[in-house]
């Protein structure tokens, strides 16, 4: 968009001989105006991730990182924590956009129900699945006992059973964001297209195949991104939920540096932290990409 | 091919009722245009027909079955919309096989069908081009190309025009008149541009706040319309409505509610003193030393004539003459409404007075020749 621009510039300042001056007049009251902006980028962003990669400067944390079986655990957990649980909300919620699009009144409210998980925070939230899941005196095991009279799992004890029910948790409470998203980019598809399918005979199957998901298709790959790059900064669904345990087996990289913490290793903390750099940065790179098409 | 039939149709949007019992017979090959200000149910009606909207009583029938309860794939009908709503991510030849695809067609089939199609609508160099590479224009033609592969019983058009500049309007106009006359398929066109109504219909269908206001072919509804209503929505520039009183002398004359005397053809029977709405269409209007007085305000030359806003007494009038004249703003000339083409309507209900045009007691004189 620049660059013709620029070269305009160039041509004018060929042919006028002259050296573009270093700041032009005007261009002083606009350089002041971006300074808030370039000390605040400075102190909270610019400093925070230069002192955090200076932590992490000795190669010897890396070893010491990867030497440490909770550590390639944590990244196992993820990568089935990102495919599993990103893919299955992203599906449920294009499945669910097409429900909430039917104009019935009920529908309307029920939606209102259904949003709640996201708008709450997620602190008492979570919280309260915890202790629900109390297997002593949480609701989830007592009902099964008053029903069956025997005792129910011990869910948050059994690795496996923790870690899914942490992805289930993170559905629960982002499901109606991506749900919203999806159903306001199907709202965009002109209702004319479903008509003239529904003239030209296509079934709701077929409605779906050849206009609806080629119309939010893009969107739906965006989405799926943006989740991805949120998902592995998501902190509270496991942490809130299984404290990275039982024995640090369900740690995420997201929650992996609380344990260093604990133990008073900044430095493999940090590295922890860095770790995750080639997940994110490809991640945000390619979404960038793709915005700014 | 198929004849339509609409019986008694009405259509409800919750307690409010948007047709009110409205019947059209429909003969088979026949391109009907429904035509009617924004608001008068009209599209309501066509989708109706179409399917996408649930009739609330009465009974609609294509050929030989009612189809009430038949969804639109099964009514067998084909339906270009105001939009064109092309399928954005399919080629002008895929958008135009669609229904075959969906019906199981094989490829070789979907083309041997597809290109004759896009071989009238001139569409051939476009087959692999999207919909978002195409002008307004082109973009019709596929609507219309998806419509003609479907070989359907019935054409279904809404407004399919009025996205399209003025000129487009006009050629497209005709291409789709050319291709009726070609495929002879049973056609109903909606619209808001009576220019479009009275150029392409063999029927028209005037409709009003979800009411037939009047059915026939276009020029019978600009020499006789039945109200107020059609006679000053059929016909361009409207016709000039004037009210007041037929004279109380008996004599063959009208005088508005200003006093400006204007002639009749003759008075009605027993009509004398009867308040009125006195209709002359701008292009019955001539000028006559015997003429009524009026006073020039704008001119309006588009070189093939010109047209004329006058006031006479204080009313506005409206004239246009082939002929050139160099009126100026200010100007006292002499308006002459030609007698035998002015229409009478009733002042209360709008309803056309029978008895004040001679083409009338003309025709009833052709008819006793006939019977005689």
């Amino acid at each position: 968009m620049s660059s013709p621009a620029v070269a305009k510039e160039a041509v004018v300042i060929a042919a006028t001989g002259e050296r573009k001056p270093w700041l032009r007049p005007g261009e002083l009251g606009g350089m002041l105006m971006l300074v808030p902006y370039i000390l605040v980028f400075a102190a909270f962003v610019l400093y925070p991730v230069l002192y955090g990669l200076w932590l992490a400067r000795h190669p010897a944390s890396y070893a010491t990182l990867i030497a440490d079986p909770i550590f390639l655990r944590t990244v196992v957990n993820t990568l089935v924590f990102l495919v599993i649980a990103i893919n299955v909300k992203m599906v449920l919620a294009l499945l669910l956009s097409g429900f909430f699009m039917t104009p019935r009144w009920w529908i309307k409210v029920l939606a209102l129900i259904f949003i709640l998980p996201w708008a709450l925070p997620s602190i008492p939230t979570i919280l309260s699945v915890r202790f629900m899941l109390n297997p002593e005196w949480g609701i989830v095991n007592s009902t099964i006992f008053r029903l069956t009279l025997e005792d129910g799992p011990n869910w948050l004890n059994d690795p496996r059973l923790a870690l899914t029910l942490a992805m289930l948790v993170h559905i629960w409470k982002a499901l109606p964001f991506w749900t919203v998203i999806l159903t306001a980019g199907r709202l965009a598809i002109p209702t004319e297209l479903y008509e003239a399918a529904a003239i030209d005979g296509a079934s709701a199957w077929q409605r779906f195949r050849f206009i609806t998901w080629p119309s939010t298709r893009t969107l739906y790959l965006t989405c799926t991104l943006l989740s991805t790059i949120w998902t592995l900064g998501d902190f509270n669904s496991v942490y809130l939920l299984t404290g990275g345990g039982p024995a640090d087996l369900t740690h995420v990289l997201a929650t992996l540096g609380i344990r260093y913490l604990r133990l008073d290793q900044v430095d493999l903390y940090m590295a922890a932290v860095v770790c995750a750099l080639p997940f994110v940065l490809p991640l945000v790179y390619f979404m960038t990409k793709r915005l700014s098409r | 091919m198929a004849v339509v039939a609409i019986r008694e149709v009405r259509k409800k949007f919750g307690s409010a009722e948007v047709i009110h019992g409205v019947s059209i017979d429909i003969a088979d090959g026949e391109f009907v245009v429904l035509v009617g200000p924004s608001g008068c149910g009209k599209s309501t009606l066509l989708r109706t027909i179409a399917g996408l909207e649930e009739i609330s009583g009465g009974e609609i029938a294509i050929g030989d079955r009612v189809v009430n309860d038949l969804p639109p794939k099964q009514r067998d009908i084909a339906m270009v919309f105001q939009n064109y709503a092309l399928y954005p991510h399919m080629t002008v030849a895929e958008n135009m096989g669609f229904s075959l695809r969906l019906r199981g067609a094989s490829k070789k089939e979907i083309e041997t069908r597809v290109r004759p199609a896009a071989e009238i609508l001139g569409l051939l160099p476009l087959l692999d081009r999207y919909p978002r590479q195409l002008s307004g224009g082109q973009r019709q033609r596929v609507a219309m190309g998806r419509a003609i592969v479907r070989n359907p019983q019935v054409f279904l058009f809404d407004e399919p025009l009025s996205n399209l500049d003025a000129k487009l309007r006009v050629q497209m106009r005709t291409e789709i008149k050319e291709l009726h006359q070609r495929l002879k398929t049973t056609t109903i066109y909606v619209t808001h541009d009576q220019v479009e109504a009275m150029t392409m219909a063999d029927k028209i269908v005037v409709m009003r706040d979800g009411v037939v206001e009047q059915v026939g072919a276009p020029l019978d509804l600009y020499d006789r319309p039945e109200n107020l209503f059609v006679a000053s929505f059929i016909g361009s520039p409207a016709m000039n409505v004037l009210e007041g009183r037929i004279a109380q002398d008996g004599s063959a004359t009208f005088v508005t509610s200003a006093g400006a005397v204007l002639p009749l053809a003759h008075a009605p029977q027993g009509s004398a003193g009867r308040a009125a709405v006195y209709g002359i269409r701008p292009e019955h209007i001539g000028l006559a030393n015997d003429g009524v007085s009026a006073e020039v305000v704008v001119v309006e030359p588009t070189g093939a004539e010109i047209q004329v806003f006058a006031r006479i007494k204080g009313e506005e009038i409206n004239a246009v003459f082939r002929e050139r004249h160099r009126f100026a703003s200010g100007d006292a000339i002499r308006l002459a409404p030609d007698p035998a083409q002015v229409h009478l309507f009733d002042s209360q209900t709008g309803r056309r007075i029978e008895g004040a045009d001679p083409d009338q007691t003309l025709g009833e004189e052709r008819r006793l020749e006939k019977t005689t």
